[in-house]
């Protein structure tokens, strides 16, 4: 797997950060990706540069085509190829339906939604090129479920799921997988700001009794990412303590 | 380049990316549609001929549009290729 090239869109904190991290130390040339924060992109690159320099940081809007068209072009140009795309950006614009402001609605699907379907046709012309390819998108049990609050969210992430459906059967003959992991309830940046009533609440309907780690999360990508998985297309692992 | 001499070409090209065994460059009809029916090929199968294009004549088919157009026949894609190769 070491000369591969892996793309990781919001790579640069949370769950995107841990699964550049494992990428890297299975000897993967890396491409965080990430939108505005130039400070916490720079933090990322030196914990993953500290043992080694396979890691690199990509600043682009997914929600732009014309940035996410320029990232990979800049990664082929560069490396000659790209293998993995890692489509974990993704933003929570959180209320109910009926006052939601409509900027919340269009902005949850164009970052969450529509920056998947740019990153995917991207890369797929390379990845059709050298037959083979790993495309794993992160989604969320409000796909799955639904949640009070998250009609926008749950929208884009189940778009994302059912077209990581239907993009693995168009290109499962290339060599190409595509896949969805649906973290739960991980321990991140979000869950630290939590308030004790809801970070209860969330705690009660998790089985495992505790939230999950970026780092377990990454564990389940890494696999998709993996020749081992090379039959494995159009699939979902949750990695939710049994939430779902 | 000669059309006649770029669909001999391009002939060899289908048959070596799209890995047609039981296809000799020379069954296949310059005029008929490279797709449906003819030579049995799928719309998937356009996905890696596409890109097998784009490599080796640095042109772009962007979208199904001009895939129409540029797959209509093997003599309509060396047209194609021809009008917008670098």
């Amino acid at each position: 797997m070491s000369d591969r090239v892996a793309l990781v869109t919001g790579g640069t904190k949370g769950i995107g950060k841990a699964t550049a991290h494992a990428l890297v130390r299975k000897g993967m040339r890396v491409f965080m990706n990430y939108a505005s924060d130039d400070k916490a992109a720079e933090e990322a690159l030196n914990e993953l540069n500290a043992s080694g320099n396979l890691a690199r940081t990509i600043k682009a809007d997914v929600s732009d085509q014309q940035q996410v068209n320029a990232m990979i072009d800049r990664i082929v140009r560069e490396t000659g190829r790209i293998d993995i795309l890692v489509n974990s950006a993704g933003i929570i614009r959180d209320g109910l339906l009926m006052l939601m402001p409509d900027s919340n609605w269009h902005r949850v699907i164009e970052v969450n939604l529509n920056g998947v379907y740019y990153a995917s046709k991207a890369v797929l012309r390379p990845m059709i090129g050298s037959r083979w390819g790993r495309i794993i998108n992160i989604i969320s049990p409000s796909a799955l479920l639904g949640r009070a609050g998250q009609t926008n969210y749950s929208a884009s992430k189940g778009g994302v799921l059912s077209f990581t459906k239907s993009l693995a059967r168009e290109s499962a003959r290339f060599g190409i997988t595509v896949n969805a992991v649906s973290p739960g309830v991980i321990a991140t940046e979000l869950t630290k700001e939590m308030d004790e009533r809801v970070r209860k609440e969330f705690l009660s309907m998790i089985p495992a009794g505790r939230f999950g780690t970026p780092e377990e999360v990454a564990a389940a990508v890494l696999f998709l990412a993996s020749d081992e998985a090379a039959y494995i297309t159009g699939e979902y692992i949750s990695v939710d303590g049994g939430l779902t | 380049m000669e059309k006649e001499t770029l669909i001999e070409e391009l002939k060899a090209l289908i048959v070596k990316s799209l890995k047609l065994e039981d296809v000799l460059p020379s069954d296949i009809d310059p005029d008929a549609p490279l797709f449906g029916s003819g030579l049995g090929l799928d719309s998937i199968d356009a996905l890696e001929l596409v890109v097998a294009l784009e490599k080796t004549y640095g042109i772009r088919i962007p979208d199904e549009d001009v895939g129409k157009e540029a797959f209509a026949s093997l003599s309509a894609l060396a047209g194609y290729v021809i009008k917008n190769k670098k």
